[in-house]
């Protein structure tokens, strides 16, 4: 499989016809696409409500913020899930 | 026995179509005296003639608006997360929009599973602005004789304009290969094709022997040549568009040693409730187990037919099992394989899925294989998917 390097400046969001919602069973969050269900884990349900335009810095800074967490630590998370979802397009880089 | 909540809904609301497919999975007889099925016959000799949108009005006892979209709640309150419309031709019920807007104020995700016979400008805005999240669309080949010749109609060029319609839409776009004996040498150029219509996702899909496939299964299984070297155009493919477009291969299971892992097992995670409304585990189980009784919308509740039937309580879990499922380390990976093959090819639902090589009854399979193998690849005949007489509704 392709190896993707993901950019500090790339701004990713939800791929096309991808949506992220609440499971109403669950109360947890829920990627859907064409014939799929992902349910998500808490580090990329946190990614993923902040993949509205801004860049993989930006949202590295807000979640260390958030989370009083080491951004370079943070930062390695950020990219391995983003690189993941974005293999299985289910999110898109601009 | 904790009974888990189902993800995805498939709403066959049609088995009219006007394809012909001879994979087609649909049952040969249809539900309840809708159909005598008097099969045109003949490969070459059926000459295509255009495909002309089916447009029905509620017929065969077909679920009417109401009943669908009633089924439509219920299936949301249990869980599902998914609906995918299809058939027969989706696109043959007029009011496809309707359960579409239904679907999405259950907050479900929609897919519309079509041929792509009907959908003409208007129809895609509509059911765009009804809300539809994705279109499967299927094609046969990427060559136009070859796929009209196998759909028995004349469809491939409307589908491609249906594409660039879907496309226009901005809806997104996965299109649909089922792969068999006649097509499997094309799916360089079947991937080709994907590429030229910017699809997000292809399935290529080895046709899986129930229904009209079944029957055909001697023109349409693959020789384990085409198999291999299918498998390694798919996985090259599958490296080379990574992040471009999403590749899913069906395995041809005759060709393998372990079975498919059918359901993610039975009364797991699926449900299809068919067009007169019976309520099955698995959309071929109908035709397939005929010792089972389903449950019909018509009088239950879905929660009930989910919970408590018995057909979908027959094969939930792993206490159904025998030998040598029941002590198989694998036995919660493939769940034994599929129930309906397992009633096909063996005669027994509850036996191992004959595919897998523990199977007693692997040499059935075995023998399929060796037949198909041993001779020159010749074409075979086929026979034709044929639709169930119209037969007016009595209101």
């Amino acid at each position: 499989m392709r190896t993707i390097t993901i950019a500090d400046a790339a701004q990713p969001r939800l791929g096309r016809g991808v949506r992220l919602q609440i499971d109403s069973t669950t109360g947890k969050s829920v990627l859907l696409f064409p014939e799929g269900v992902l349910e998500l884990n808490e580090t990329a349900q946190e990614i993923l409500i902040r993949c509205d335009g801004r860049t993989v810095s930006d949202i590295v800074l807000a979640l260390s913020k958030e989370y009083d967490a080491d951004p370079v630590a943070l930062a390695a998370d950020v990219r391995e899930t983003l690189a993941d979802l974005q293999q299985r397009k289910l999110i898109e880089l601009a | 026995m904790t009974v888990p909540r189902p993800y995805a809904l498939l709403a066959e609301l049609t088995y009219q179509c006007p394809l012909h497919c001879p994979y087609c999975s649909n049952p040969t007889h249809y539900c309840r005296a809708t159909a005598s099925v008097a099969a045109r016959s003949g490969r070459r000799s059926a000459r295509p003639t255009t495909a002309d949108a089916v447009d029905s009005p509620v017929l065969n006892g077909e679920l009417t608006t109401d009943e669908w979209q009633r089924v439509i709640r219920e299936a949301a309150a249990l869980g599902v997360l998914q609906i995918g419309f299809s058939g027969g031709e989706p696109l043959a019920r007029r009011d496809l929009a309707d359960l579409v807007r239904a679907a999405r104020e259950a907050n479900l995700y929609t897919n519309l599973i079509t041929s792509g016979i009907g959908l003409d400008d208007d129809r895609v805005r509509v059911l765009r602005d009804a809300g539809l999240d994705s279109v499967q669309l299927s094609f046969q080949s990427d060559d136009t004789d070859l796929a009209d010749e196998i759909a028995g109609a004349r469809a491939h060029q409307r589908k491609l304009d249906t594409a660039a319609k879907i496309r226009a839409a901005g809806i997104p776009l996965s299109l649909n290969f089922v792969i068999h004996r006649r097509n499997i040498d094309r799916l360089p150029q079947m991937i080709g094709l994907a590429e030229m219509l910017r699809a997000e996702r292809v399935e290529l899909a080895n046709a899986q022997f129930y229904g009209w496939a079944l029957l055909n299964r001697a023109a349409l299984l693959p020789t384990r040549e085409q198999v291999v070297r299918a498998r390694e155009i798919a996985t090259a493919a599958k490296a080379r568009l990574a992040g471009k477009i999403d590749i899913f291969y069906v395995l041809p299971d005759y060709y393998e040693t372990r079975p498919k892992p059918c359901l993610n097992g039975w009364g797991q995670r699926y449900l299809t409730v068919n067009p007169i409304g019976d309520v099955l585990p698995c959309p071929t189980a109908s035709s397939a187990i005929p010792d089972l009784r389903f449950e019909n919308v018509r009088a239950r509740a879905l929660d009930w037919i989910w919970r408590e039937s018995e057909s979908f309580n027959r094969f939930r879990g792993t206490d159904w099992m025998p030998e040598p499922c029941q002590s198989c380390p694998q036995r919660e990976i493939d769940f034994g394989g599929c129930r309906c093959q397992a009633a096909l090819l063996t005669g027994k639902a509850s036996n191992t899925d004959p595919v897998c090589t523990l199977s007693p009854n692997r040499a059935r399979v075995d023998a399929v294989l060796r037949d198909l193998n041993s001779s020159s690849n010749q074409i075979r005949d086929w026979t034709y998917r044929v639709n169930p007489k119209m037969v007016p509704a009595r209101v």
